[in-house]
């Protein structure tokens, strides 16, 4: 208690010595705390990053099998082509209809995997309802026409199965729970009217779908009609299934375009991309494209980035033998482009604040032996008239503590202000894109338009959901937050014992007959 | 007269290790000091005068021999001497050796501080010292700097009256004073020998000083010797 009192006299009363120790720490505390400051903002943003970004994965037909097939489809000629078609077996259309998709029996073992936490999977085909045009393909076919194009050849990129395009021609994806889609997760769309269709629906193949506002409207459509669909490569009973309309959405993304573009030409006006898509249980879409228990691709939320070699690991081992088809790709890159400048930012800041806590320490000892040997004769006086070295140290320990103390505080203040422009000082100066690239595809690419684009991920949405590329510069937000405090106080103790070291090799060293008779 | 007897040093002796070799500051000393008296040891500089002071200090350890303070050999190991200082030595200096940043009145509470009494009890006391040894209270705030020689060795009495030691010892305490100051500084010594029973042990060049002396030692080379007064 007294030996409060007297450390903080002793502090008071030595003011101008202590001030200078005060500034000389404080210009050194505040560049460690900015420096701490942006490596722990860079830390928790990296870890919020983590929650969404980076822990990614689908499984799809490989790059490399896709590029093959449609080699050897390009190099046949158009005789080639119809003489194959017409010399089908059902068995060979079978395995056509599902070349370039994924056996389900391989999405689900790996989604058995310990870090999989999430498990979706996707099929998106194009189905023909007998009942509604899209006009979009319709427009298409007439650029196609005007250009003395044939349409038949536009097949869309990995297009196998779905390469008879017709005007009645609509996009379905389907998954295992609608609110689930990536569309509906990333916002781009949004459901307005009904319901989703669930899990439920999915495992009991209910023929239920969710369809496009405008379409809906332009065809008299709403909750509770169905429309007649086409299954896929069957003939006679069975060859359609009625639909019910269960849910309407909208579409976020071309609402505020065709907003924003209202003046423009009347056919791009009506241009609705998106209206095109269904969004259908996963086991009806299959039952619509006759592929059961095939997929186009799987798609898994797994805990961390951190676990991405464990995953594909694990991948390979699942897809034993078919790893030239089938393909595991992450949003490692995403995450990369994101979270590498801030990891950069945070590792030249704590070299800095390594750094700068170095000098701190050298500060406090530097002072402290000028500050011990100014004021020897006092302790001398202290030891000579009855006081013990724990008395003197201790008295010592308390003034340290308050030099360091008020260091620090104005450090925190200090940081507060300036921690924000270090932050941005140190992220390297690159923009990176947060979001996928833009995708051009055009209207006729949209039934294969999936698998068209590779570098695409199911959990970005659909391609037309993202209709330009999002360059956004990463930012680190360097906001104050309780652990610098306690992180602070770590400092702020660690300074005073550092300091402290000196005083106290010299207070138990002292022996006052030395200093007393000094003049 | 025996039981007057409150320093007793027997065959007392301080080497230091210089360059040069050894110094003998003292050498075989052995004498007694009582209470209520004055005890003088006048010698030349470099005689061991303040060697001898600080050994019954307990701020020098002295090689070999005995000092009996009040019954108790200080040099057994089982001594604690801080204990000691604060509670049977008042220190005197010849440069007064108050704490620079502390007031006068603070100066005089330290020792009070680190023996721990009450600080309004501190306060008390210290005031009623400070003014026992004439300080004027507009002084009780000032700062050593801010005082005169005199006034710095009132101060500098008072404090080590603070803890009401038996022994005072004074280490050439006029030696940066005027003669009038210094003769009034003597007088405070000797009347708190005569008037309070204690015990003042100093050292001093100034031979004028014998005369209110109760006893009085010569010292030369580290070997002291009684004078007759
Ligand atoms: N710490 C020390 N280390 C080495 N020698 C010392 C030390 N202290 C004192 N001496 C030596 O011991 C001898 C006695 O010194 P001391 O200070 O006791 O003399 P003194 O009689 O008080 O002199 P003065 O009248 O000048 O104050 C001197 O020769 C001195 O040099
Ligand atoms: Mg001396």
């Amino acid at each position: 208690m007294r030996v409060f009192q007297r450390g903080f006299r002793s502090f008071r009363r030595n003011l101008v010595r202590n001030l200078i120790v005060v500034v000389l720490l404080f210009v050194c505390l505040t560049f460690s705390m900015s420096m701490l400051a942006v490596k722990l903002a860079a830390d928790s943003q990296v870890q919020t990053i983590k929650q969404t970004v980076g822990n990614y994965a689908e499984i799809k037909i490989s790059s490399a099998y896709q590029m093959k097939q449609f080699e050897a489809e390009r190099t046949k000629t158009a005789a080639e082509r119809s003489a194959e078609a017409r010399s089908l077996t059902t068995a060979q259309e079978q395995a056509d209809r599902v070349a370039s998709l994924v056996p389900e029996k391989l999405t689900d073992a790996f989604a058995k995997d310990q870090y999989v936490k999430t498990y979706d999977k996707v099929l998106s085909t194009s189905v023909t309802l007998s009942d509604i045009t899209n006009t979009n393909i319709q427009q298409l076919f007439q650029i196609r026409e005007n250009n003395g194009q044939s349409a038949g050849g536009a097949g869309g990129g990995g297009g196998l199965g779905t390469g008879g395009m017709t005007s009645n021609s609509f996009f379905f994806s389907g998954n295992t729970n609608g609110a689930s889609a990536s569309d509906f997760t990333t916002g781009a769309k949004k459901l307005i009217k009904g319901r989703y269709f669930t899990y439920a629906d999915y495992t009991n193949s209910n023929p239920v779908v969710m369809i496009e506002k405008n379409l809906a409207s332009q065809n008299s459509l709403k909750i509770g009609d169905t429309i007649e669909a086409t299954v896929s490569g069957v003939s006679g009973v069975g060859s359609t299934m009625e639909l019910k309309i269960i849910g309407i959405y909208k579409t976020v993304e071309s609402e505020s375009q065709s907003k924003s573009s209202s003046s423009s030409s009347s056919s791009q006006a009506d241009f609705n991309p998106a209206g095109s898509t269904f969004y259908a249980p996963l086991s009806v879409v299959q039952k619509l494209n006759n592929t059961a228990g095939y997929v186009t691709l799987g798609s898994y939320y797994f805990d961390s980035v951190d676990n991405t070699a464990a995953i594909k690991a694990a991948y390979k081992k699942d897809a034993t033998g078919t790893t030239s088809k089938y393909q595991l790709s992450t949003d490692l890159s995403d995450y990369s482009s994101i979270a590498d400048p801030l990891l950069k930012a945070r590792n030249t800041s704590v070299i800095g604040l390594s750094g700068a806590l170095g000098a701190c320490a050298l500060i406090i000892l530097l002072a402290m032996v000028i500050i011990i040997s100014n004021r020897t004769r006092e302790l001398g006086i202290l030891k000579a008239i009855g006081s013990t070295d724990r008395q003197v140290i201790s008295q010592f320990a308390v003034e340290i503590l308050c030099v360091c103390m008020v260091a620090i505080i104005l450090a925190m203040g200090a940081t507060a202000l300036i921690g924000q422009s270090m932050g941005n000082w140190l992220l390297p100066k690159t923009t990176t894109k947060t979001t996928t690239q833009s995708s051009s595809s055009t209207p006729g690419g949209a039934p294969g338009g999936m698998m068209g684009n590779q570098n695409q991920l199911y959990k970005e949405g659909s391609s037309f959901t993202t209709s330009s590329s999002t360059q956004k510069a990463v930012k680190l937000n360097v906001v104050y937050r309780g652990t610098l405090f306690l992180y602070g106080i770590l400092i702020l103790v660690g300074i005073s014992l550092v300091g402290m070291a000196i005083p106290v090799f010299w207070i138990i060293r002292l022996r006052p007959a030395r200093v007393l008779s000094m003049e | 007269m025996s039981e007057q007897v409150i320093i007793n040093a027997t065959d007392v002796n301080k080497t230091f290790q210089v360059k040069a070799g050894e110094v003998n500051a003292i050498n075989s000393v052995s004498f007694t000091a009582n209470r209520g008296e004055v005890t003088t040891i006048v010698g030349p500089s470099g005689s061991g005068k303040t060697t001898l002071l600080y050994v019954v200090g307990s701020l020098e350890k002295p090689e070999s021999g005995s000092i009996e303070v009040a019954g108790r050999d200080i040099l057994d190991s089982g001594t604690n001497l801080v204990r000691y200082r604060r509670e049977n030595i008042g220190f005197v200096f010849q440069f007064f050796n108050l704490v620079p940043t502390l007031t006068a009145l603070e100066n005089v509470m330290l020792p009070m501080d680190l023996a721990g009494i009450r600080p309004d009890e501190q306060r008390r006391r210290a005031t009623e010292l400070l003014d026992r040894m004439g300080v004027k209270d507009r002084l009780l705030k000032a700062k050593p700097t801010k005082m005169s020689g005199g006034e710095n060795q009132r101060v500098a009495i008072a404090r080590a009256l603070a803890n009401d030691p038996d022994i005072i010892l004074a280490d050439e305490p006029t030696g940066n004073l005027d003669t009038a100051t210094g003769s009034t500084v003597i007088d405070i010594l000797s009347s708190l020998a005569r008037e309070n029973d204690k015990c003042v042990l100093m050292v001093t060049h100034d031979e004028s000083i014998l005369a209110v002396s109760d006893r009085a030692f010569h010292m030369v080379d580290g070997q002291l010797s009684e004078i007759i007064l």
